[in-house]
């Protein structure tokens, strides 16, 4: 899944199929990996007590969770958002939105996040912020472009018949724009949960916890199977995103 | 106001450690863009006749993009240590997508017709690839290339957790030694710096296109 | 004695998976300097075939020569550059100019800087275009007429012996097709190219064409002949199917007034008296004259009931004389001419405007009728 660009509205066929294939299929290597790590490496004590059932679970709790809210934040934030700046009327903030976008992306979400920190303090709440903080751009520009991408004679056929605005909104933009939009969503569980990682920094807890005790103890295994584990949460969300886009798809798309 | 005058004096004393971190951190934009563009066009030609092949690699470098950026730059540790080499390793996966993609699409883009006449006056298919493929698909490559070059800015930020250097060091720096003085202005020394930098690499690709591309085709 | 320039011997074209072959054994000669024009249904394989020649399709069978040497498998690239390629979508590189354009083949071939140079101005002239004003032009500034005339003068760049023409004219307006075909034909008839053109549509096949070759599917060669031959005398019913009801018609455009036999009758000079016109007029079947004015140029159509009706002079009775056809003209021309004229005949005259004779609707329905004309 993209951070740079919305989902292409119409792919192929196989692209699709392939959507849904390979991120599980990678999330299969990589588990295979961590298995044959966890197996085959040296594992002291030190690595031992880095990776406990009880750490490694409370971690990915953290993590979803993490990723989850503010996945959500973000939602509920940039679509209403994306759909107020698409009516008329605020042509140039659309395209300022639009064209920004580049720029934006070289933001480190690493310099976000600390510098949430350094105003909001510690915990949960900041990582959250900074993660929406950081998100937000990719999925309103999302938003923006899935509503401009509906096709203006379908829309226009739908005034000429009657429609009100709002009707138009609700009965044939927003469902013909559900699937970037649902990209978008998809977007944003996954970048959230892969920033959700460095949560750690500011004592968020999460697996970035694992990957840099690993880093502090040099300890490859831990480092691994923290990495390996945390990938495979952010892919599993990706494919649930892939089949959702694939099946909630209008009929007729 | 306050908070400026002390950034200031931070910055101004930091010369050299600004610029190693620059330096670094451009580095890492320039060759992993580079090596990222060489090897996207090498894929997309290689792939191009193959359906099956070319979507597969469009999906493989998508995955690459979902792994988190901690984990892509930590994987490769226990294979090649720290420092630059897993640092340069993650953001090259990462920076592939945007490329491969627009390089693919920009060449299944290209009119039919313009391809069919260069061949007929008897071009080789090599010289079709370089003097009219290439040139043809150019634009949208380098717009593929714009936010590659955005995304490694900003990503290139966690490689400091792997020693590997970059704008990074000054967030680190400044986390570890908040709330004393100083810690503020590097983090936002680290974060702004970022933000400075795509703005120039920005200007210099929208120099590049002006200088490589065609006046017929803009 | 022109000998053939192009000859495709055996040749097929079969796709892997497809029951009938899209070219079957066909067999092909052009000669030096002639227009041959493969025309058919779509579908027919016409384009397939022309495409063999310069094997940007590859034959699955058979044998191609050009000037007597076997180009089947000499490297295809090498082949093309001796060779010609207009298409209908034109295909310009547009991110090159104009200049760059032309001068594509000639700097493959390894010519000086400013050999090229004076070449592209040379073929920008010879498209009736001027080279100060287009050499620095980028395609998308042209309209589609002067982007295929680019395209013609980038195909005569390396001054090829071969022009290979794909419904050259197909995406263009009628009006600028029409005139661009004449300046093709002007063209072709200065620098005596050996052309293969591909087209669906007849008429201009017709026009084009030194001879002309209907094909069937499978690029079966159904009949291949000059055009007068093929419109006279179709082979079959498919010839006759593809040639259209308006085939004698068509037929029209190919015969000159020079081919008919004139009217003869009676041709009255200035001055003359009614008395003698009368007499004339008596005499004539028609009961129709024409009035010359002293410098033998036509003036007016009398008759026996314009001369009785009126009590004007001669030359004021009757019916003004304002159109004439010279033998140069087409029976189409004719056609159209007599059927202006009130008294259904046209009058012929020489270059010098000086009465030469008159043409009947008559005369020229029994050339229809005959299937051939007065030659």
């Amino acid at each position: 899944m993209t951070l740079a660009t919305p989902a292409k509205v119409q792919r192929s066929q196989l692209a699709e199929r392939l959507d849904i294939i390979v991120p599980p299929l990678f999330a299969g290597i990589l588990a295979v990996l961590g298995s044959v790590v966890w197996l085959y490496s040296d594992i002291d004590s030190v690595t031992s007590s880095i990776l406990t059932a009880e750490s490694l679970q409370r971690q990915i709790v953290d993590t979803v969770i993490l990723g989850f809210a503010s996945s959500f934040l973000v939602i509920i934030i940039a679509i209403p958002l994306g759909i107020a700046v698409t009516r008329k009327g605020w042509p140039r903030l659309k395209t300022f939105l639009v064209d920004s976008l580049g720029l934006a992306q070289a933001l480190p979400a690493y310099g976000l996040i600390v510098i949430f920190y350094s105003f909001f303090g510690a915990g949960i709440n900041t990582v959250i912020l900074a993660l929406a903080t950081f998100s937000l751009l990719p999925v309103l520009r999302n938003t923006v472009v899935g509503l401009e991408q509906v096709d203006q004679s379908v829309i226009e056929a739908g005034r000429g018949m009657g429609y009100t605005r709002i009707q138009v909104l609700l009965s044939i933009e927003l469902p013909l724009a559900v699937p970037v939009i649902i990209a978008g969503i998809r977007t944003a569980i996954v970048i959230n949960i892969g920033m959700a990682a460095l949560a750690f920094i500011i004592g968020g807890g999460g697996l970035g916890e694992t990957i840099n005790a690993g880093l502090a103890m040099n300890r490859s295994p831990a480092i691994l199977i923290g990495a390996v584990m945390v990938a495979i949460l952010a892919l599993a969300f990706d494919s649930l995103g892939a089949i959702a886009q694939r099946y909630l798809k209008p009929k007729g798309m | 106001m306050e908070f400026l005058s002390s950034w200031w004096l931070f910055a101004s004393t930091r010369g050299s450690q600004i610029e190693t971190a620059l330096v670094e951190h451009t580095l890492y934009v320039t060759t992993v863009v580079g090596a990222a563009t060489v090897f996207a066009l090498l894929l997309a030609i290689t792939t191009r006749s193959n359906q099956i092949a070319k979507e597969l690699s469009l999906s493989i470098s998508a995955v690459f993009l979902t792994i988190p950026s901690l984990a892509l730059f930590t994987i490769f540790i226990p294979l090649v240590g720290l420092g630059f080499a897993p640092s340069f390793l993650a953001l090259f996966l990462y920076s592939l997508l945007p490329i491969l993609r627009n390089t693919i699409t920009g060449l299944d883009g290209i009119d039919q017709s313009v391809l069919e006449s260069a061949k007929g006056m008897g071009l080789t298919p090599r010289q079709v690839l370089f003097r009219v493929e290439i040139p043809l698909a150019w634009p949208v490559i380098v717009a593929g290339i714009r936010v590659s070059s955005m995304l490694v800015i900003g990503i290139a930020a966690i490689a400091t957790l792997v020693a590997g250097g970059g704008l990074g060091d000054f967030i680190k720096l400044g986390l570890s030694r908040l709330p004393l003085p100083g810690s503020l202005e590097a983090i936002w020394t680290g974060t702004l710096l970022c933000v400075l930098l795509a703005f120039l690499i920005d200007l210099s690709l929208q120099l590049l296109r002006r200088a490589t591309i065609s006046k017929g085709i803009r | 004695m022109s000998e053939t320039l192009i000859r495709l011997e055996n040749v097929s074209k079969a796709y892997p998976g497809t029951e009938s072959p899209a070219v079957g054994n066909l067999t092909l000669d052009v000669q030096e300097g002639e227009v041959l024009v493969l025309v058919g249904p779509s579908g027919c394989g016409k384009s397939t075939t022309l495409r063999l020649i310069n094997r940007l399709i590859e034959p699955t069978g058979g044998r191609i020569y050009l000037k007597g040497e076997d180009v089947t498998e000499i490297d295809p690239s090498i082949l093309r550059r001796k060779i010609g390629y207009v298409i209908q979508q034109v295909g310009l590189f547009p991110h090159r100019t104009i200049a760059e354009n032309i001068a594509t083949v000639p700097k493959l071939l390894g010519w000086d800087k400013v050999k090229t140079s004076a070449r592209v101005d040379e073929m920008l002239e010879l498209v009736s275009m001027d080279p100060a004003i287009y050499r620095d032009r980028y395609p998308k500034e042209l309209s589609g007429g002067q982007a295929q005339r680019v395209g013609v003068a980038r195909a005569l760049a390396a001054d090829p012996d071969v022009l290979l023409m794909d419904e050259p004219f197909g995406a263009i307006d009628p009006i600028t097709r029409d005139r661009l075909q004449n300046e093709f034909l002007r063209l072709q008839q200065d620098l005596k190219k050996t052309i293969v053109f591909v087209t669906h549509d007849i008429d201009e096949a017709i026009k084009m064409g030194n001879r002309i070759a209907i094909l069937r599917e499978g690029s079966e060669i159904a009949q291949i002949d000059t055009p007068e031959a093929i419109l006279s005398d179709p082979a079959d019913e498919f010839v006759e199917n593809f040639l259209g009801s308006g085939a004698i018609l068509k037929g029209l455009t190919l015969k000159k007034v020079r081919d008919i036999e004139l009217h003869d009758i009676p041709a009255l000079q200035m001055p003359v008296m009614r008395d003698e016109a009368l007499k004339a007029l008596e005499s004539s079947p028609e009961k129709t004259a024409v009035l010359l004015d002293k410098d033998h140029k036509p003036l007016r159509w009398i008759s026996e009931a314009s001369l009785n009706r009126t009590t004007q002079p001669i030359e004021k009775s009757g019916k003004p004389i304002t159109i004439d056809l010279q033998p140069e003209d087409t029976l189409q021309d004719a056609l159209g001419v007599m059927l202006q004229s009130s008294v259904g005949m046209a009058v012929v005259v020489d270059r010098g405007g000086k009465y030469l004779g008159c043409c009947s609707i008559e005369s020229l329905a029994s050339m229809i009728i005959s299937g051939s004309g007065g030659s």
